[in-house]
This record gives structure tokens, sequence and C-alpha cells, in this order.
């Protein structure tokens, strides 16, 4: 057992301190405000809103994948494991809204 | 005398195989992978039948935003509470482990209890059924089993929480809590995303 912790704690990598846990999420706690607080902006345009919705998002979603689960700390194995699905994630969702014709990045005539 | 000391470990410890890595960690980055893939299917199918429901109720009559919004901060703050049970853990300080972890496991319960409230005012006083309409059926389906990888999460928290407190879980079983805790900030970025896509994007 002893010697099962020896070699977790040699293979995965190092971790974050306790103080860049609390930044990370303090951080986190102001994009979630800033995003909330977004809806509320008067006049703002739909394309800004989306496009700074999604940029916030992808913001908390890195900060949580690298710190909480120290992906920026671990082997470039794991990071492979995750991050490749990921891509193909990213690719069902825009295909499906592409098929679909929910999804505006392709001319009219196209869809 | 690197590859030696790698070596050793690979023959004493059966989790670590000949990649150096542990099988168990893989395994669940393995699992979270094609669980991103799962939630992406899910994800995709809401945001395609989005606005082409033939009947109301619509998303943005029944979305009650500071529920959610607190729902959210709820998960976020759980994140926390793991990677401090975490912490504790490779201090040797296991009642302080096994606190954080009751912590991370409330708020999980929390989150559920949140989403069941919402669920059944969906369902009693907006009309908002999973055969409703198109709507309905994407979103109780996609929600749903977030909330049902959340309950998982809590569950397995809440054991590892007791196997704490009776002296059964200690520093060498780092590896252990750490799995857990992938599992459970997983289903935080998972709400991330659906927080955002479902329902702040308008």
């Amino acid at each position: 057992m002893a010697e099962s912790h020896a070699a977790a704690v040699a293979h995965s990598g190092g971790h974050a301190s306790i103080r860049t846990y609390i930044n990370v999420a303090v951080a986190l706690t102001i994009l979630t405000t800033l995003e909330v607080a977004s809806l509320y902006i008067p006049g703002i345009p739909n394309w800004l809103l989306v496009t700074a919705l999604i940029v916030m998002a992808g913001l908390k979603f890195f900060l949580v994948v690298g710190f909480f689960m120290h992906l920026r700390y671990d082997s470039s194995v794991m990071r492979a494991l995750f991050v490749g699905p990921l891509f193909i994630a990213i690719l069902i969702i825009l295909a499906l809204m592409a098929l679909f014709s929910a999804f505006i990045l392709l001319p009219h005539h196209v869809l | 005398m690197a590859d030696h000391a790698v070596a050793a470990h690979a023959v004493h410890d059966p989790n670590i195989g000949n990649t150096g890595l542990d099988h168990r960690k893989m395994g669940m980055w393995i699992f979270l992978g094609s669980d991103c893939m799962f939630f992406g299917s899910l994800i995709g199918t809401y945001l395609s039948y989005k606005g082409k429901s033939l009947s109301g109720p619509g998303p943005h009559d029944v979305f009650n935003i500071p529920l959610t919004s607190y729902s959210a901060a709820l998960l976020l703050a759980s994140s926390l509470f793991m990677v401090l049970a975490l912490a504790r853990l490779q201090e040797h300080r296991v009642k302080a482990a096994a606190l954080w972890l009751f912590l991370t496991a409330a708020a999980g319960l929390h989150f559920v209890l949140n989403q069941v409230y919402e669920f059944t005012t969906f369902a009693l006083h907006e009309g908002l059924r999973l055969s409703t309409n198109l709507f309905g059926s994407t979103f109780f389906v996609l929600t749903g089993f977030h909330g049902a990888h959340v309950t998982g999460g809590v569950l397995w928290l809440t054991i590892l929480m007791v196997l704490a407190l009776r002296g059964r879980l200690d520093h060498r079983d780092y590896t252990k809590v750490e799995i857990a805790g992938l599992y459970w900030h997983f289903v935080d970025i998972v709400w991330i995303a659906i927080f955002a896509v479902i329902y702040l994007i308008p």
C-alpha cells in the first residue's frame, strides 16, 4: 500500500498549492458572476453575448481541468486521453448542429 | 537510474504498468474521455432541436436563472472542497480530509435537491414534461443524466468519508481519493458547459 502511494505520487506529477486552488476558485467565482451579469446588460448584441459566454465558460473549463484535475501537471498520456475525446465531443456537437441546420457557420445554400 | 526506479515500482506495485502510470488513474481518464463524447452527443442533440418545438413552453418560459446560478456556484465550491480534501489527505490529516469530503458531498447533494425542485416545478407548474415537446425531451435527458452523475459522485464521496472516519482510509490511499476527485471535477466541468450553453445563451 505504501509502495502504491509512493508510486502514485512519483508518477502523478506535481500538484498546485492551496493558495493556487484558492486563486482558481476566486477566478471561477468572478467568471460565473460575469456570465450571469452579462445576461442583464441592456442592449448587448446577441453575437457579443454568445461569444462572451462561450469564452468565459471555456476559461472556467480549462481552469478546473488544468488546476483542480491537475492535468497541467500530469503525464502527457493522461492529457491525450482526455483532450482527444474532448475534441471529438466538440466535433460531434458542431456536426449535429450543422446537419440539423442549427448552426449558422455554413452558407444557406449549403444547408 | 530513474529507469531502474520506475522498473522497481512496476515490479512491486501491481497498479503501475509499463508506462510508469497508475492503471486506475489512466482508466478513469479513459472513462472521462468517453463520458465527454456522451455528453457532447446530448448537448449537440439539445442544440440541434433548439427552437424547433411545435408547442410550448420554451426554455426561457421556465428557466430560473438565479436558482441555476446558485447550483452552479455550489458545484464550483464543491470542486474547491474536493481539492482541499485531497491536500489534507496528502498532509496525513485524515479527519480534516473527511470533513472536506463531507462538505463536497453535501454541496453535491444540495445541487441534486435543487435539480429535483427545478424538475418538479417544471412538471407541476409549467407543464413541461419529458414528452411535452422537443425541448422537454432533450432538456430532461441531458440534465437528468448529469444529475445521475452527481448522485453517483455524492455516494462515492460519502463512502470515502465513512472509510476515512472508520480509519480505513489514509494518506496511502491518496490515488483512490484523487480518482474520485477526477470524477467529481468532471461533473463540475460538464455543468459549466450545460450552464452556459443551455441556460445562459439566449
